[in-house]
């Protein structure tokens, strides 16, 4: 049985402003864990370039929402970046380089990327967690 | 809501030397690329070299490093000097993100941001 030590859940409108404090509020949860500064760092862009994915793609209109849930379990992090838009629809006026998934796949030990059956698309990440007195 | 003291960040612009040197401190990501773009197209107005120095720099994405890559490119389109100080004191995302990406070796970066002013005051040949 899994043993989830920490979690935090936040929901952010699918807009800009909203990825740093996705971005802080996973450091809260990080700075309570041993975890070496430098996977604290990788792991906050990785999920930094989850949330962009999802501002930039999810809703046609530009309104939404997007959920993250970060779980601290068996001493690695599983975050999922939810949003109930329309599916990863290409923009050819993205505001990215379009490196956000090689980004995150490069620094998570897994990915995954989903369509729930009630719509959108669920990016679910898993990190190890390197202690700093490693 | 009370700023947490990772959330500070800003630009910075000023002439060093004859260079337009933008420097970005703190964290900077799809939120703040619009803002970066635009005081990057205002110092390309210029003319002069342009500088712009992530030695104060904790964490940018790939929306904000496009901003970078179209800068370097709009300044050698005009023959203008150009270089990116990414330093020892930059955070380690900063780095993480452009050996991940390959961008390291594609952008003229310099160590320092004194390193940076000085390379951007000669023009890029057309």
């Amino acid at each position: 049985m899994e043993t989830v030590s920490e979690r935090v859940e936040i929901e952010v409108a699918a807009a800009a402003p909203g990825v740093p404090l996705v971005r802080h509020a996973l450091r809260g949860l990080l700075s309570g864990i041993d975890v070496d500064d430098d996977v604290i760092a990788d792991i906050a862009l990785a999920v930094t370039e989850a949330c962009t994915n999802a501002v930039v793609h999810a809703y046609r209109d530009g309104r939404g929402t997007i959920q993250v849930t970060a779980s601290h379990v068996d001493g690695a992090l599983e975050v999922a970046v939810r949003d109930h838009g329309g599916g990863m629809s290409p923009r050819v006026d993205t505001p990215g380089l379009g490196v956000g998934l090689p980004v995150i796949a490069a620094i998570a030990e897994s990915v995954e990327i989903g369509s729930p059956p009630d719509g959108g698309t669920e990016v679910r990440m898993h990190f190890a967690l390197r202690s700093a007195a490693e | 809501m009370a700023n947490l003291p990772s959330m500070t960040n800003g630009i910075d612009v000023e002439r060093v030397d004859g260079i337009d040197v933008v420097t970005l401190l703190g964290e900077h990501d799809l939120s703040t690329a619009t803002d970066v773009s635009r005081q990057i197209d205002l110092a390309l107005e210029s003319g002069s070299g342009l500088a712009i120095d992530l030695s104060q720099t904790t964490f940018i994405d790939s929306a904000v490093l496009r901003v970078l890559i179209t800068a370097q490119e709009r300044a050698n389109e005009h023959g203008a000097g150009f270089a990116i100080a990414v330093a020892d004191s930059s955070g380690h995302g900063v780095h993480r993100l452009l050996t991940l990406t390959g961008l390291d070796s594609r952008l003229s970066t310099q160590p320092s941001r004194a390193e940076a002013i000085a390379a951007a005051a000669f023009p890029t040949p057309r």
